[in-house]
C-alpha cells in the first residue's frame, strides 16, 4: 500500500503547527487516516529541518515542492517520485528510491545514499521537461531514462546509469564515474554528457569532433568537486576531452564528452 | 602646509559621479592576457572623447580566477549604465573575443538590479553554433572561435563610483615632474578599486571646463601652462616650468582619497630638495563634479608626522 507523502512538505512550506498537521487525513489505500495515527511528529524535530526515520519505498512524493531553506533528511529509502518538483529545499535520503527521483525538479540539491530507479530527474508522465534546475547527486547507480527531457539542472552520478541515459534532453548536465547502458543520448537536443568511457553502444547520431580542452570544464568541476563524494577525487584542472555532438537524428547540437588522460 | 618643503594648495579636487564595472580577463598565459587587457583599455583615457575610461587593476594569479588561469583585472569607468554597458561590449568583442585563448568573466556581483551584458549579446557571433552553461547559478557562453571556445560570462555587475580625482604637481622641470609623478603613480598603482586611465598613469594636457570656441566642450588649461606664465590669469610661480596631473577614478570615495594621499605622499617624500615646488588639485569653481577632494584634509596626518 502506497502512502502519498506530499502532506510533509505541504506542511514544511506553510509552516504549519504540529495540532494542524497531525489532524490533517491522508489516504491509505481506500481509507482516509489522520496523519498523526500513521506517523510519530516529534516537536522538536519539527521545523525547517525534518528527519524522517524508518522510512520505506512505500512512501511516495517525500520532499516534493519543498521550498528554499527547508530540509528533509530520509533515514531510509524513499518511493517513487522523490523530491519531484522540488522548489529550493534540501534533501537527503540514505538509501534507495525508486522512479522519477528529482523529476521536475526546479531548485535546490537532492542527494541520495543509495541507487535511483528509472527517470531520475526526468519528466513525469504528460511534461514536455523534465529537471529544471537544481543538482541531483546520487552516489549509487541510476537506472534507464535518467536525465529524460531534461531542461536544465546537474545529476550528478558516482556509480552506473542504465540504458536511454539523456534521452531527449533538451540542456542541462550529466555526469557519472561508472559505466553507462545502451543508447546514450538519443534524441538529444543541448546539453552536455560527461562521461569516463566512451559508451560500448553509442548512437549513430553523434559524431566525433576531435580532442579539445574546453574552459568551462575547470568551472564545472568546481562546482560538481562542492558535493561530498568521488567527484572530490577529479583534478580541479582536467579540462581535456574527446567531443561528439549529436543527436543528428533530431539535428541536435548536444555534446558527449569523454574524459581523455 | 609644507610638506618636506612642498607646498600643499589649499584647495580641493574635483571629481565626479561615474558608474564601474570590473572583468577578469583570462588566458593561457600573463603575456596574453595581458594583450587582451591592454588593448580593451586602450583609447580610454577620458570620458570626453573616449565615452568610458579604462586600466588594468591588478594581475590576478592562478588559484584566484574562475578558470584556474593567469588573469588581469580591468575597471572601467562611464558617466551611465548604457554608455558603460556599449562600451564594455564593443571593446570585449574587438579585443578580447579576438584575442587567443582568452576568456571573460565578471569581476563586480553587484545589485541583481545593477547587471550589464557581458556575453548575452556577443553570443550571437557564434552564429546558432553557441552554447549556454549555468554553473553554480551563473550563466556563461561558449562561443566557438578557431582556437576552441570563447568563454564569457553572460552578465556583471556595475555600481556608482567616482572619476576624475587629481593632484597636479608643479615642478622646477619637466624630468623632475615625471620622476614626482612615477613615484606617486607606483604608489597609487599598488592600491585596488583605483586605476590611472591616461598614459601610464600621467597627463600633460590637463584640461578647463568650456573653451573660447563654442564648438568645444574642454580645452587646455591655460593658467597652469608653463609657457603662458606671463598671462595675467596664470597661477605658476617663476620657477615653475612643468606641471604634471595624475587623474584617478576610483570604486568609492574612499578609494579615491586613499589614491590621492599615496600620491601626493611620494611626491613629498622627494621633496623640495628634487625641484618639486608644490602640489594641486582641479579646482573649477565647482563646475565639474560634485565631489571636493581637499588637500590638506587629506594630507593632515602625514603633515603632523613631517612636523
Amino acid at each position: 500500500m502506497r502512502i502519498d507523502m506530499r502532506w510533509l512538505s505541504e506542511a514544511l512550506n506553510q509552516s504549519s503547527s504540529i495540532k494542524q498537521v497531525t489532524n490533517k487525513t491522508i489516504l491509505l489505500g481506500r481509507d482516509s487516516v489522520p496523519i498523526g495515527d500513521l506517523f510519530n511528529i516529534s516537536d522538536k524535530n519539527f521545523s525547517e529541518s525534518v528527519v524522517l526515520e524508518n522510512s520505506n519505498n512505500n512512501m511516495d512524493y517525500i520532499g516534493s515542492h519543498l521550498q528554499a531553506n527547508l530540509k528533509i533528511k530520509v533515514e531510509g529509502d524513499s518511493g517513487h517520485f522523490t523530491g519531484s518538483e522540488l522548489a529550493g529545499g534540501k534533501l537527503k535520503i540514505k538509501g534507495n528510491t525508486l522512479n522519477y527521483t528529482a523529476s521536475n525538479m526546479k531548485k535546490g540539491v537532492i542527494k541520495v545514499n543509495g541507487n535511483c530507479g528509472d527517470y531520475a530527474g526526468g519528466a513525469s508522465v504528460g511534461r514536455k521537461k523534465g529537471m529544471s534546475g537544481g543538482t541531483l547527486v546520487v552516489h549509487g547507480n541510476t537506472g534507464d531514462f535518467t536525465g529524460d527531457l531534461m531542461r536544465r539542472g546537474t545529476i550528478m552520478v558516482e556509480g552506473n546509469i542504465g540504458d536511454y541515459c539523456a534521452s531527449r534532453m533538451i540542456a542541462g548536465t550529466i555526469t557519472n564515474l561508472g559505466t553507462i547502458g545502451k543508447q546514450v543520448g538519443v534524441g538529444m537536443r543541448r546539453g552536455t554528457l560527461l562521461l569516463p568511457h566512451k559508451p560500448e553502444d553509442m548512437s549513430t547520431g553523434f559524431r566525433d569532433c576531435g580532442r579539445h580542452n574546453l574552459g568551462f570544464l575547470t568551472l564545472l568541476l568546481h562546482e560538481l568537486r562542492r558535493h561530498e563524494g568521488r567527484f572530490q577525487s577529479l583534478h580541479p584542472m582536467r579540462r581535456r576531452v574527446q567531443l561528439y555532438e549529436g543527436d543528428m537524428a533530431v539535428g541536435g547540437q548536444a555534446e558527449m564528452l569523454i574524459w581523455i588522460g | 602646509m609644507i610638506i618636506n618643503g612642498v607646498l600643499i594648495d589649499d584647495t580641493f579636487s574635483e571629481a565626479f559621479s561615474m558608474r564601474a564595472t570590473r572583468i577578469i580577463i583570462t588566458a593561457i598565459n600573463y603575456k596574453w592576457a595581458r594583450h587582451a587587457a591592454e588593448t580593451m583599455t586602450g583609447f580610454a583615457t577620458s570620458v570626453i572623447g573616449c565615452k568610458v575610461e579604462a586600466g588594468i587593476e591588478k594581475l590576478i594569479g592562478n588559484h584566484e580566477t574562475p578558470d584556474g588561469r593567469p588573469g588581469v583585472s580591468v575597471l572601467l569607468f562611464a558617466t551611465d549604465s548604457k554608455t558603460l554597458e556599449k562600451q564594455l561590449q564593443t571593446r570585449i568583442g574587438q579585443c578580447v573575443l579576438t584575442c587567443p585563448t582568452t576568456a571573460v568573466f565578471s569581476g563586480m556581483e553587484g545589485d541583481p538590479e545593477k547587471q550589464i551584458a557581458l556575453g548575452k549579446n556577443l553570443r550571437y557571433f557564434g552564429d546558432g553554433h553557441q552554447n549556454s552553461k549555468v554553473i553554480g547559478g551563473k550563466r556563461f557562453w561558449r562561443i566557438p572561435v578557431m582556437d576552441g571556445e570563447f568563454l564569457c560570462e553572460e552578465t556583471t555587475g556595475y555600481q556608482s563610483a567616482i572619476g576624475g580625482g587629481n593632484i597636479l604637481v608643479m615642478a622646477r622641470s619637466i624630468s623632475q615632474a615625471l620622476l614626482a609623478c612615477e613615484a606617486a603613480i607606483d604608489s597609487i598603482s599598488m592600491q585596488p578599486n583605483i586605476i590611472l586611465p591616461f598614459p601610464g598613469g600621467g597627463v600633460r594636457s590637463g584640461s578647463k571646463v568650456g573653451s573660447k570656441y563654442k564648438f568645444l566642450n574642454a580645452s587646455t588649461n591655460h593658467p597652469f601652462c608653463p609657457t603662458l606664465k606671463g598671462e595675467p590669469d596664470s597661477v605658476l610661480d617663476k620657477n615653475i616650468e612643468a606641471v604634471m596631473e595624475i587623474v584617478i577614478d576610483g570604486l568609492t570615495k574612499e578609494d579615491v582619497f586613499n589614491a590621492m594621499h599615496l600620491g601626493i605622499e611620494a611626491v613629498c617624500d622627494l621633496g623640495k630638495s628634487q625641484g618639486i615646488e608644490k602640489i594641486t588639485g582641479g579646482n573649477y569653481g565647482g563646475k565639474l563634479g560634485q565631489h571636493h577632494f581637499h588637500l590638506r584634509e587629506i594630507m593632515h596626518e602625514s603633515y603632523n608626522r613631517y612636523i
